[in-house]
């Protein structure tokens, strides 16, 4: 650091050994993001490169030795039922909750760009539900939706007369997981998507105007095709972050009834809690595949409709 | 427009149709806003309530939406049943202390990335934004172990190193973006007085740039507070573990014929204040660096 800062003095003392203006620049670039390099390196590079190492082995250090098994653990995947229906549910669980989030999400950001007295209120309030612990409305709301003492089923019950069961039945226990994550992370998507919005021109809304545009096609014929590149982007980030949730379905449901609402990652830390290692490394393997596929599939739409902007 | 609108106002004369041509969008506008009250206002209220209501009282059917005598009992019993100020503690330490490492090392390396032409810019920013999709849980075995060799396991700058590596890439995306918006010329003249690199970022660059770097603390700072895998994993002990932490313990905490609602509700009212407090007066910050990241 000391020798960079002072090679960059405008009249470097003439030494037996000199670095050109554009080596100096470099040594300094590389100087200034070491401390990122390497925190990044350390919790993702290495660790993926052991993740994968350990998913070819049979390891528990409860039971040792640790032992090569190739594929074995990628086929006991392949019959385990509960790393089925985890996948399973992670798919359903990300794509209906980002499919709900955009569309909301929309509606929220339209509302937040209105022209009315209390928007300032209104995206203060849109905050809150992003910046609240996930723990805290996981709990909160499986508090709500409990069988017995909750006010959903009650308000349900005596308002419009439906009994359900939340949290017993495996379908209305999704179905109470997915609701809640889209509460909690539609205010965020509304967020980003009212930062598109506010990059509209107004020339084109004032002009749809003087045609006597409704305000319908404009959302229809200005709105949404001018934020489709960001409604893409938002879309794959949602889908690749909410693939790796844990939070959420761990303090609401812990995994149940039964596995129905158990998660890839919570798969994955129940066998890191029976110490099955090498298993629980094949298992991360196999949520980074379906990351990568579907991230890769995401950054490949995407590629496309900004070329056709 | 104007043709169709005269020609309407003469077919339906009623006084309330005429107030709703006029008025019909801001009624829409407010009822919308209302709705959004309701569905984000209700489980705070219910949270809230449910902190001060007395457990025999809580525990009924049908459950009551109002206290007949509000209590702070919930409250006190909770602080008995986990070393809360401990863990309020460890949250706090954990939060500061990975928000700050994340952003002073965010903001070396977005001046880099920002300011400095060098080959393999470019790839280093792409595989930092890539490197985000990476589930922290995938790879977590190894962490683990890595974590036991080195003694890591239950400290405080383990858990900072983890949690500030987490949001490294947005920050660095963030403050590259607020970086390229500064004038460069002021550097450059800098530079030319003779001012050496650290003393250019220190006395210019940072300055400059401040109102994004305390943005990025507070995200930073939301974040880790809510954190719950890192500690839950990493923190074995009351000496770190994290009020998310706290609040899963208290879940099984059996001293009632169901789970502590009541206690577990009060707990979340008080990790929820700093939060709230933090948006109370951050507000435009948090929206203004939250929607940056997006736009790129």
């Amino acid at each position: 650091m000391a020798t960079t800062s002072t090679a960059t003095r405008p009249q470097p003392a003439a030494r037996g050994f000199r670095l050109s203006f554009a080596q100096r620049r470099y040594l300094l670039a590389i100087a200034l993001l070491m401390p990122v390099i390497l925190l990044r390196l350390f919790t993702t590079v290495y660790p993926f490169i052991q993740t994968a190492y350990l998913s070819t082995q049979k390891y528990n250090p409860a039971f040792p030795p640790q032992k090569f098994v190739g594929l074995g653990n990628f086929e006991r995947i392949a019959g385990d039922l509960v790393v089925q229906s985890s996948i399973e549910f992670t798919l359903i669980f990300v794509f209906v909750s980002t499919f709900f989030q955009i569309f909301i999400g929309l509606a929220v950001a339209h509302l937040l760009n209105a022209p009315f007295r209390l928007r300032g209120l209104a995206r203060t309030l849109n905050l809150i539900p992003w910046a609240i612990p996930m723990v805290i409305a996981a709990i909160g709301f499986r508090w709500m939706f409990d069988d017995q003492f909750g006010m959903i089923p009650d308000i349900l019950r005596r308002v419009f007369g439906v009994e359900a069961r939340w949290l017993i039945d495996p379908y209305n226990a999704r179905l109470a997981i997915v609701l809640v994550n889209i509460w909690k992370s539609t205010p965020f998507v509304a967020l980003l998507l009212l930062a598109g919005m506010q990059g509209i021109s107004h020339d084109l809304y004032e002009a749809a105007r003087v045609d006597g545009a409704t305000r319908w096609r404009m959302l229809r014929f200005i709105t949404i095709p001018m934020l489709l590149p960001i409604i893409t982007s938002v879309s794959m980030f949602m889908l690749v972050w909410q693939l790796a949730v844990f939070d959420l379905p761990y303090a609401m449901t812990g995994g149940g009834p039964g596995f129905a609402t158990t998660v890839i990652a919570q798969k994955i830390y129940l066998e890191i809690n029976a110490l099955n290692f090498g298993f629980a490394a094949a298992i991360g393997i196999v949520l980074i595949a379906i990351v990568a596929i579907i991230g890769g599939i995401g950054l490949y739409i995407y590629r496309r409709v900004e070329v056709s902007q | 427009m104007a043709v169709q609108t005269v020609h309407n106002s003469v077919q339906n004369s009623n006084p309330l149709q005429i107030w709703l041509r006029h008025h019909g969008e801001t009624l829409l506008t407010y009822a919308a806003f209302a709705v959004m009250v309701l569905v984000i206002g209700i489980p705070f209220y219910y949270i809230f309530v449910s902190s001060i209501t007395p457990s025999n009282e809580l525990f009924q059917i049908p459950p009551s939406y109002w206290p007949s005598s509000p209590t702070f009992d919930n409250y006190a019993r909770m602080s008995e049943a986990v070393p809360y100020f401990t863990y309020f503690r460890n949250s706090l330490i954990f939060a500061v202390g990975s928000s700050g490492v994340s952003v002073a090392a965010s903001a070396l390396a977005g001046y880099a990335l920002a300011r400095i032409k060098f080959p393999g810019s470019n790839i280093i920013f792409m595989a930092l934004i890539l490197s985000v999709a990476l589930p922290q849980i995938a790879v977590l075995v190894p962490m683990f172990q890595t974590f036991q060799t080195f003694g890591l396991i239950n400290t405080h700058h383990g858990l900072i190193v983890l949690m500030s590596s987490l949001v490294l890439p947005f920050t660095v995306m963030t403050l590259v973006s607020f970086i390229q918006q500064v004038p460069g010329e002021i550097e450059e003249a800098a530079l030319i007085d003779g001012a050496t690199t650290l003393q250019v970022l220190s006395r210019v660059v940072f300055p400059l740039i401040r109102p994004a770097l305390m943005t990025m603390f507070i995200i930073n700072f939301i974040i880790s507070w809510n954190e719950l895998l890192y500690p839950l994993v990493f923190a074995q002990r009351a000496t770190t573990k994290t009020l998310s932490v706290g609040l899963m313990e208290l879940t099984a905490d059996s001293s009632t014929f169901t789970r502590p609602w009541d206690m577990m509700s009060a707990m979340s009212v008080t990790m929820m204040i700093p939060i709230l407090l933090l948006i109370l007066f951050g507000q435009r910050m948090i929206i203004s660096g939250l929607a940056r990241g997006a736009i790129k």
